[in-house]
Formats: C-alpha cells, structure tokens, sequence
C-alpha cells in the first residue's frame, strides 16, 4: 500500500494514528473515493425515487404531465379486490418462479456436477436459455404453444395426454406465463449452482463418505450447507428477476385473460405507458408498492433464510 | 489467529450481508424509476397549432433542400413498399424536399415517442398514427390539420375514398390524411365447406347461419377431440366495433364521439348482449375454438385449417393465401350481420398521416404536405395497395392497370371493394372517436375474454366494462378541459 501512494509532503500517518487531523483528512479522501458512486447513485437512485413519491401524489394530464396535487388518492385506489387480484397473481408468479427456478437447475446439476464424458456439452446447452431476452423467450414459447399447430401439444398428443388451453384458460395461463420464467431463470441458476458444486472440497466428502453419510443424507447434510451461499444468491436474485418481469405476460398474454396474468409489473407497465395511456401517478404509486414487496421480500429472505447460511 | 479469523469472518459476512442489502434496495428502486424517467422530461408544450393558416407552395422557395423526418411503425414488406414510395418522392423532388424515414417499431411505441417529443424533444415532421389515436392527436394541440392545406390549396378531395376520410373528418374537416386502411372480412374454408356439404359460393351472413354453418363444419377425432372449429375469431375489440356499425349502431354516445366529446361508450345494449352471448354459447358448445386477443393466434387458426370460418381485416389476405396454399381455399363474405335486418356497414379503419405543427417554421410545415399530396395520389396509392394488401385511399388507385391486375389475382379482396361501395357513410360507420380509445378497445377485448373464455355472466360483464371506461373517458376528458 505504501510503495503504490504518490509523494506526499506530509509524513505518512499510519491508520491507527490518534491525531484528530489524519482521521478527517482520511475520511474526506475516503468520501472523495465514493463520491463517484455516489453521484451515480443520486442521479439513477435517489432523485428518481422522490420523484417517484412526488408523482404518485399527482395527477397528470394526458401528455401525462404532472398537474395538480391529489394528495393519495393513487394510494387509495389501491384498495380495491383488482389490485388485490394483482398482488395476488404476483405472489403465485414469483412462487412459481423462485421454487422451480431453483429446484429444476439444482437437479440438473447435481448429475452434470458428475465426472462423466460429454457434461460440457449438455451443461452448455442447459445454460443456453439465460442468452434469452424476455421478448425473444416470450415470442418463442407463443409459437411453441400456439393453440393451432403447436409442437409441445403434438408430443403431448403423441403421449395420449390432451393439451391444456395453455394462454386461454384462466387456470394455466398464469402457469404458462410463469413457467417459461422459470425456463429462462433457470439457466443462469444452473450454471451458479454447478459452479458452487465444483467448488467442494473433494476431502470433505470423503471424510462424509467415511463417515457413513451417503446419497440423499450427504446431499441435505454436506453439500448443501456447503453450497448455501450460492444457494442463496440464486435465491435472492431469482425473486428480484420474478418480481420485475415484465416481457412475459407482456408478450405472451399481454395481462389475460381478463387480467389472470397481471402482475405488479405489468399493471405498472399498463398504467403508464400500454394503450396510449400516461396515469404516471397511479403509476408511480403501485411502483413504491413494489419497492415495499422488494424490500420486504428481502427482509424476509435475509431475516429467515441468510441465518443458515454457511460462508467459509 | 484464531479470534481474529474468526473477526475477519464476522467482518467479511458482515460486509457482504450489507453489499447485499444496499444491491438488493438498489434493484427494487430502479424498477420504480422506469415509470418516473418518462415523466421528468419538463415542458407542458400546450401551444397549439392554428388551424386557419397553412402555407402555400411559396414557402419551400428560396429554402434549399429541405429536410423532414417521418415517423412510422411499418414492417417487412410494408416498410420496404414505404421506402419505395418515399425514394420515388426524394427523386422526384431533389433540391426540394428530402424526406427521411423513421421506425418507431410499432403504433403504441410510435405514439408513446411522439408524447415524449411534445413534452420537449425532437418532434418529426409528418407521424403515422393509428385510428384510434385520432382524438388524443388533435387533443394533443400540436398538429396541423391538412384541411387547411386542402383549402389554401383547393385541393381537389374527390378521389378520396369518403368512408375513409369519413374516419378522420369532424363537421366534414379533414384533420389527417388517411393512409394505410383495411377494413374487415368474413373468411372461409372453402374446402371445408365442401367437404361439410355448405356452398362455398355462399358464405353466411348473419349470427344465426355462422352458428348453424359452424356446427355441420365442427369435425372430432375418434376421441372426441376437435380437430377443426366451425368458428373461431380473436377476442378483439376492434370486431365488436365493427359489429355496432353493421347494426348502423353508434360505440360512443355525442354522435360517436363527433358531435360532442363523448362521455360513455355503449356495450350494454341489447345487440352488443346478443353477440356476446351468441360468441359464449358457440365456445360452450365446441363449435367456436377459444382463442384469446392476440391476432398472431387468431391468423393461424384460420390459416393452419383448424378454424373454418373466421374474422379479419383485409390486410391478413396475402398472408392467409400464402399459407393455405396447396392445403384449401379460402373464399371471403361480407363482415357479418346481429340481425338479417342490420342496415349498416363496416368501419374502415388503419392509420393516417398528421402534419406537425408544433415548433415547425412554413418550409417544413410545406413540405410535410407535398409528402402526403404524393403518398396518397392514384400511383402511390395503387403501388402501396398492391404491394401491401392495404385498401387504397384513392378511388382511381382501383382503375390503374396494375391495380386490376392484382385484384383479378386475388378475387376475395374484390369482396372488401364491394363492402365498401355498400357502405353508407353514417356516424356509426364512421367510428367512435374517444380520447381514450386505445383503452376502451383493450376493455372491450378483456370483456370477450371474461364471457367468452371463463365464461363469466355477460350482461354483467358488459356493465361492468362500460363503467370502467366511463371512468377513464370522465378523467381523460376533465383533463384536456372539455
């Protein structure tokens, strides 16, 4: 650290110095350090956000500029059994999501994470769904699922099984939609998890093995502990993924039938910008809801799941 | 050592618990910054445009090459045919006007864009604008209406198709120029007709005979499963206004929203409940096949043989005959009667060309005119039909050799002609102009949606959504002070 600082006139103060006057001209350079994430913050961060609150108290015209002061009025139009629905759809959503989405790419990597020829190979192509943008998935999977000529509905046929109504029937619509998320998520979580797989210590499951853990008792037992931090990490990013997407319902359902596929995001969406609309401040309101859902979210995950974590 | 790795554990989870949570707070906070972004960009831009004065042909002299910026929403062979067109005027008028295009992806990001602009950023000089954005343009005080132009220039008018300027005149006053328009068709299987033993020569015309065609055409596999539909239409919205015209029927109150704002729309009523039910009662049955409001979906149905008998707009044409070729024969009907006794007619729809006035000195102003003189003349016009499957603007576009060649290739459009010769201009055919009318057609599509797939009480369900919109139309309208 020494041999990289410049010249200095004055003499180098190591950091335990007591001297009041090393102390703030080392916080000062510290805050000079930060002040560049910290602008960046302000500007992308903090000003959007009280321009958020200050928006949701107003109504806007049909440019969908701001123009006279409601008060919360957006906020009580939140308490009707449609937003409730909303709430409602994106708490199945993000259900479906987080739990799939962790579960499909921790079985998928568990064998993947096996010494076998040709893994590589099969783990590039279960990763490949992460290259997808939500629009391009969303597009996709409408052709697969198309209610004329669709491939999965043919297989199915093939299996004697009879093809649901995949976008028109309220039940599986909110499915379907969730599910291709949960295809696209799961690419990313697959490659974090084999990643976390990779790195256990060979020595550690061998002193299980000695032990006498095998199969499922050293999977719940060692390896998972061992890999909880990655599990983790995917767990938390998955249910910020859910919480914000938007392209899916957007693309596939466009919010239906009759609104089964809206989510918070997509009511936002609705709200602001779909059919030449600008209600920016119901908008913005519904927008701090989902703030309010992250953050409580996290506090759940953090509060809850983080305590059995296990770092090294 | 050990006491202090143990520290540096506790610091370092400490650390990455905290760099978590800040991450964590900094993702949910953007998602609520998309909305506020869109709406920081300051500037109420209510200046408005003058209707009264339009520069002449005087304006461009002396001015060089003046350039304009159209914005657009036009794909694949359609924005080619668009490019064509505008390298034949840029040609045509070098030194003059040089027009460049724009894509803005499709209408609602086009609209969406051009709101931004208003509110202070670079406005294009001529925007395309779907139909149903008729009302919010002219609320958005920031157009020329081309009435002024045709009046400074004793333009000539009487090539237009009047149904087609109909849509986009108040009190006969032009506001836009119409460009690409389509309006809707009853479609058939012919094959399958056949094969039901239904004349093909005779496609229905009204509910009762689709749904009594529709079941003799619904065939099952040896399980039970429906192989092909009788009937089988998108959830859209745009149907359903199509119908109250057919019953000679206004959507909106205040003459269709032309002789005043208007306030509600009418789906409540006794022909709109008939339909509904009619539409509910087929998918119950298994003679219509349940499709939601995506028209993607709809346009296989048809094409792919699993529906026989289907509704959609002139424009899906060419896309229909190349697809079914070598499989069926699609023949075409007139849009469908409620009742035998409906007195109406379609409305044509599609989007229209505005000139923006809004920060514009005359040249440009000028020149965004002799854009749209040219795009709407017979040759263009018989270019942009035959080349896109859009219904022509211009009467004589019809008459021109390459025209009635191209119509004598595909006889089923010879149909939309004929429709469109039987429609009497009226202020149900028309359409609704409504502020809000994006909205009010995506409330209509969730209502086909609510009764036609879930099944859900339809009266109720009617109620339900006209109150809703009512709503909307009350908030858009104290809004732009009317």
């Amino acid at each position: 650290m020494t041999s990289a600082k410049p010249p200095d006139k004055a003499p180098v103060t190591p950091p335990s110095a007591t001297r009041g006057g090393g102390r703030v001209r080392e916080n000062l350079l510290g805050l000079l350090f930060v002040l560049p994430g910290l602008v960046g913050l302000g500007v992308f961060v903090i000003f959007p956000l009280v321009q958020a609150v200050y928006l949701s108290m107003m109504g806007s015209d049909i440019l969908g500029n701001p123009t006279r002061f409601v008060g919360f009025q957006h906020f009580a139009e939140l308490f009707t059994p449609e937003f409730g629905n909303i709430l409602l759809h994106t708490l199945i959503f993000t259900l479906i999501v987080v739990v799939g989405g962790v579960v499909l790419p921790m079985s998928l990597a568990v064998p993947l994470s096996q010494k076998l020829p040709g893994m590589r190979v099969f783990r590039t192509l279960f990763t490949l769904p992460f290259a997808y943008s939500a629009s391009a998935a969303g597009v996709v999977w409408l052709l697969m699922l198309d209610p004329s000529m669709s491939p999965v509905n043919w297989l199915l046929r093939l299996l004697g099984v009879v093809a649901p109504h995949w976008t028109t029937d309220s039940g599986w619509a909110l499915v379907t939609v969730s599910g291709v998320t949960m295809w696209m998520v799961s690419g990313f979580n697959l490659l974090v998890l084999a990643a976390g797989l990779a790195g256990i210590d060979e020595e550690v499951l061998e002193a299980a093995r000695i032990d006498g853990a095998t199969g499922i008792r050293q999977f719940v037992s060692v390896v998972l502990p061992m890999i909880s931090p990655s599990l983790f990490f995917v767990i938390v990013t998955t249910t910020l993924t859910a919480l914000q997407s938007l392209g899916q319902p957007q693309v596939m359902t466009d919010g239906g039938p009759n609104g089964d596929t809206s989510t918070l995001v997509y009511s936002i969406y609705n709200q602001a910008f779909h059919n030449n609309n600008s209600n920016y401040g119901l908008a913005s309101a519904q927008g701090l809801v989902l703030l309010l859902v992250g953050v409580l979210l996290a506090v759940v995950q953090f509060g809850v799941i983080e305590r059995r974590v296990h770092y090294r | 050592m050990t006491t202090k790795s143990k520290e540096g554990a506790r610091v370092r989870t400490s650390l990455r618990r905290g760099a978590s949570w800040l991450a964590l707070t900094l993702v949910a906070a953007t998602a609520v910054t998309a909305c506020s972004s869109a709406a920081t960009s300051g500037g109420s831009g209510q200046q408005g445009a003058d209707s009264a004065s339009a520069p002449g042909p005087e304006a461009l002299n002396g001015k060089g090459e003046v350039p304009i910026t159209f914005w657009h929403a036009m794909t694949g062979a359609n924005g080619d045919a668009l490019q064509k067109l505008t390298d034949k005027f840029n040609q045509a008028n070098q030194g003059k006007v040089k027009v460049t295009l724009a894509f803005k992806n499709n209408y609602d990001d086009t609209l969406s864009a051009y709101k931004n602009a208003i509110k202070g950023g670079q406005m294009p000089d001529v925007v395309q604008v779907y139909d149903i954005g008729t009302r919010f343009m002219i609320d958005s005080k920031s157009t020329l209406p081309v009435q002024a132009f045709i009046d400074k220039d004793k333009y000539d008018t009487s090539d237009i198709q009047p149904n087609i300027a109909g849509y986009y005149s108040i009190n006969g006053k032009l506001n836009s120029m119409p460009f690409n328009t389509s309006m809707p068709l009853l479609y058939i299987n012919k094959t399958a007709f056949t094969k039901a033993g239904l004349d093909p020569s005779k496609p229905p015309t009204t509910l009762d005979e689709i749904a009594e065609a529709a079941k003799k055409l619904t065939v099952k596999d040896a399980s039970g499963n429906v192989t092909q539909y009788g009937f089988g239409a998108t959830a859209y919205g745009w149907f359903v206004e199509q119908w109250a015209a057919v019953a000679n029927q206004e959507s909106c109150d205040q003459g269709n929203g032309r002789d005043n704002r208007a306030t509600k729309i009418n789906l409540a009523d006794d022909k709109h409940i008939k339909l509904f039910q009619w539409w509910q009662d087929l998918v119950k049955q298994g003679v219509a096949m349940p499709l939601d409001s995506d028209t993607k979906n709809g346009d296989t149905a048809f094409s792919s043989g699993k529906v026989a008998i289907s509704l959609e707009s002139t424009g899906s044409l060419g896309g229909f005959l190349k697809a079914s070729a070598g499989a069926f024969e699609i023949g075409t009907g007139y849009y469908p009667k409620i009742d035998s006794s409906d007195t109406g007619g379609p409305i044509i729809g599609g989007a229209s060309l505005w000139v923006v006035g809004k920060d514009k000195d005359d040249a440009h102003k000028r020149a965004s005119w002799e854009f749209l003189k040219f795009l709407s003349d017979k040759d263009s016009q018989a270019t942009w039909h035959t080349s896109t499957g859009y219904f022509p603007i211009s009467k004589s576009a019809l008459e021109t050799d390459v025209d009635k060649q191209w119509v004598a290739q595909k006889p089923q459009f010879a149909t939309a002609i004929k429709q469109l010769g039987d429609t009497k201009l009226t202020k149900a055919t028309q359409g609704c102009l409504l502020g809000v009318m994006p909205q009010a057609r995506k409330a209509v599509d969730t209502a086909l949606q609510a009764t036609v797939l879930q099944g859900k009480d339809v009266k109720e369900t009617l109620q339900g959504a006209e109150k809703n919109v009512e709503a909307l139309i009350k908030e858009y309208n104290q809004s732009v002070g009317g």
